[in-house]
């Protein structure tokens, strides 16, 4: 019977009704989960485990019916027969898939003809109503054979999605959590071999374009050699290498987007037989692009960035928690307790010059604090993350107090501040936010000229509570816009082009997320200033006890 | 109000700091300077020599500040001022809950230290009988006639408006934490809520307040409490 016309037929049902499902059965036969293991095993060997075995298996179950069958001939109805033949094909269908299905059924159907159907024991058909049930049988027994083979494959898609996605959440995870460069690469690495199931390496592209070699070390020389070449020519962007040693065939692929290569991708797919290379390097291929689709969607390249910070941070806040905190300050309040004493004596107090080189020391201890206070708020932020301590407050007392704390800063400026009657509470870390206000404000007076304006405005806006600082200063050009995307999540490059300790929008950005909220910057364009604005969530206030104050 | 002169004992282990220490107390008239350069010697100073006024910082060689404050508080009322330079809200409200009477974060300017100091003397030294009023800025509360004066024109509070001052008022210009004001205002109710006590605020705000806008009487302490101060405060707008 015409098999093929049957499956194309059946199939073209299934896309009418189940299309994602027939996509990804399909998907599965494309070889996702029948990819061989990279195995020493001979071809025989493995000929005979894949596809003998379950041809014989399926046919020994049609012996099996048929014994049974035979023996009870007497007891049950002849019009059974089909049914009884009917579990065979199933089993080998759910167990095996499509072909040994269609064997059992091929056999079923004439074991039925030989043994049940007159003449006995002969494939002769005298009546032609049998052997029109005996093809209604075959072509049920294909069918169904066929039904619940793709709904095997189905379900193991499923559930191999299912790990997908598991894998892939795991990774992403992984990614955010990676101290170090090589943390990174052990995280692609079992990312890569959790996906494609055998031997892979990621080559990181470092910073200065050097390569690094694979730290585990079981990558051939030759395959290093040919990822370190493809990191240094642009442009080069797949290539297959043959390790001499052992003949097996590695395939490498770069990571890379428009403007830099990540890395290098580099999968062993073994030593076989041409044909069988030719047909894996083809799947491989397509999930290789598929993988580093996924790498630069996840920013590997940010990530490596990342990494290296927090691997900086993470010694300077170690040095930081220790003694270096306690160190520092220390001789800082000496100073500045020291200076604060003098600034009270009469005798400096009525000598003009005396007292304003006090006045100075007092101001530059000051500042040394703020950049100290900087550095621990940095190392704090990276090390242990952000833990929010979530209170109810005031916002106009956080605008106020960031003001106030940054007196120092803003002095040469016209500070004007507004507030909208109807501000509701918020329910945030107000050290965090406070920190983060004074942060924006440090950038707006360093930004705009001295006795330019730098207006405070706090109001309220569907649910949230929004604090702009607006300066008439320096502004956003069209190309510093484009940039200022990346440079929340890649402060440090952009702030280090800045005067400064560097750190302070990305500390402002960092804080107000732990919050919740989100910092968005303005600008009409150069020289026409910035507003920068957080908007945090309006606290949910219960009315029950609203009135309870006023009693 | 205060003794002529009251002696104040400086526990802290950086020289430098109590050489500048000791020549603000001296200088700002009315003390007399005991030093102490760990814990032991600290509470050994603080039980043989009765001090008026403690000034404790917690990075001590020998002993968690926190140790001694607990030890000397099991005896002793006497004003504790704690220095430190952790600006750790949690850490505050603990070290102010374990009975300090307030706290500076280093590095401070020896005016704060002073007004503190002064502050918590102030509240230590008071007599019962002594006149019940207390002025803070344009504000005069009566404690006793429970009636508030803002620039000598009696002013009409809720009851909990005036809990909330008089709490205040006890301890003006010295820290009062979020569960204290909570726990004297609303005492007996279940629920504790800080937004009842920021919405109480809110609104004494604007009763008290030139400004609503910008406190400077009623101060938030971020994440700790409030304080009233015993003048109007400066604001430094730049």
């Amino acid at each position: 019977m015409p098999l093929g016309d049957e499956r194309s037929s059946l199939q073209s049902q299934f896309l009418a009704v189940r299309k994602f499902a027939t996509a990804s059965a399909t998907a599965a036969e494309n070889g996702i989960d029948d990819i061989p293991l990279p195995s020493n095993k001979p071809a025989l060997q493995r000929f005979i485990l894949e596809s003998a075995l379950p041809m014989a298996t399926s046919l020994l179950l049609v012996g099996v019916a048929t014994i049974g069958l035979l023996l009870t001939d007497r007891l049950f109805p002849a019009n059974l027969v089909p049914i009884v033949y009917l579990i065979p094909v199933i089993i080998a269908a759910t167990r095996w898939g499509t072909w040994p299905a269609v064997v059992a059924a091929i056999t079923a159907t004439t074991a039925a003809d030989f043994f049940f159907f007159p003449p006995f024991y002969s494939f002769r058909l005298d009546d032609p109503q049998a052997a029109i049930d005996l093809l209604l049988f075959l072509l049920v027994a294909l069918v169904s054979g066929d039904l619940a083979s793709r709904l095997r494959r189905e379900t193991e898609t499923l559930r191999q999605r299912e790990q997908e996605f598991h894998d892939l959440h795991e990774f992403s995870r992984r990614l955010a959590a990676c101290f170090t460069v090589s943390d990174l690469i052990g995280a692609i690495q079992s990312y890569l071999s959790g996906a494609f199931g055998r031997h892979t390496a990621f080559f990181i592209t470092a910073s200065d374009k050097t390569f690094r070699p694979d730290p585990a070390g079981d990558i051939p020389a030759g395959v290093q050699d040919g990822a370190a070449s493809m990191m240094r020519k642009a442009g080069l962007d797949a290539s297959t290498i043959r390790d001499e040693a052992t003949g097996n065939l590695w395939l490498l692929r770069a990571v890379s987007s428009e403007e830099s290569t990540y890395g290098v991708i580099a999968v062993n797919i073994g030593s076989d037989s041409q044909a069988l290379i030719d047909q894996r390097t083809h799947r491989i291929e397509a999930m290789l692009a598929e993988a580093s689709l996924t790498l630069q969607r996840l920013n590997i390249g940010g990530a490596v960035e990342q990494a290296g910070l927090r691997l900086k941070d993470q010694l300077l806040s170690d040095a930081f928690h220790g003694n270096l905190s306690h160190e520092l300050r220390s001789p800082v309040a000496a100073i500045r307790g020291s200076a604060s004493v003098l600034q009270s004596m009469p005798e400096i107090r009525n000598e003009d010059q005396a007292h304003l080189l006090v006045e100075g020391i007092t101001d530059e201890v000051e500042r040394l604090d703020s950049f100290i206070g900087n550095l621990l708020n940095a190392t704090r932020v990276s090390a242990s993350g952000i833990r929010p301590h979530l209170e109810c407050a005031d916002p106009r007392d956080i605008v106020n107090a960031a003001i106030r704390q940054r007196s120092r800063q803003l002095a040469a400026h016209d500070v004007k501040t507004e507030f909208a009657d109807d501000l509701p509470m918020i329910n945030v870390d107000s050290a965090l936010v406070e920190e983060a206000c004074g942060q924006l404000l440090e950038n707006a007076a360093k930004y705009s000229p001295p006795g330019s304006t730098i207006s405070v405005t706090t109001r309220a806006e569907r649910g949230q509570v929004i604090v702009s600082i607006s300066d008439s200063g320096a502004g956003i050009t069209a190309e510093e816009r484009q940039q200022l995307g990346r440079r929340s999540f890649r402060g440090e490059r952009y702030q280090a082009t800045v005067p400064g300790s560097g750190l302070g929008f990305w500390i402002a950005s960092t804080f107000i997320k732990a919050n919740d909220g989100s910092i968005d910057i303005a600008s009409e364009g150069e020289g026409c200033g910035t507003t920068a604005s957080i908007t945090l969530p309006a606290a949910v206030i219960e009315d029950e006890w609203l009135g309870s104050n006023d009693e | 109000m205060s003794k002529p002169t009251n002696l104040v004992l400086l526990i802290d282990d950086e020289p430098k700091i109590r050489r500048f220490l000791r020549a603000g107390f001296e200088l700002h008239g009315g003390f007399t300077v005991l030093e102490a350069e760990d814990a032991a010697e600290g509470l050994r100073a603080a039980t043989f020599n009765a001090p008026d006024l403690i000034i404790l910082d917690l990075a001590l060689p020998d002993r968690r500040g926190t140790e001694v404050l607990d030890l000397i508080r099991s005896w002793s009322n006497v004003p504790i001022i704690v220095l430190s330079v952790e600006a750790n809200e949690e850490e505050k409200v603990r070290l102010l809950e374990a009975g300090a009477d307030d706290y500076v974060v280093k590095p401070f300017g020896i005016a704060e230290l002073i007004a503190r100091s002064q502050a918590a003397l102030r509240r230590y030294f008071k007599s019962p009988n002594e006149n019940p009023v207390v002025v803070a800025g344009p504000l005069s509360i009566d404690l006793v006639n429970r009636t508030v004066l803002l620039n000598n024109n009696q002013i009409k509070l809720t009851r909990k408006q005036y809990r909330l001052l008089h709490v205040l008022a006890t301890h003006v210009g010295l820290v009062v934490t979020h569960d204290q004001l909570l726990e004297e205002i609303w005492s007996g109710s279940v629920r504790k809520n800080i937004q009842y006590l920021r919405i109480l605020v809110r609104d004494l705000r604007q009763i008290i307040e030139p400004d609503p806008n910008h406190p400077r009487l009623l101060i938030t302490e971020s994440g700790v409490g409030y304080r009233l101060q015993s003048r109007l405060e400066d604001v430094t707008l730049g």
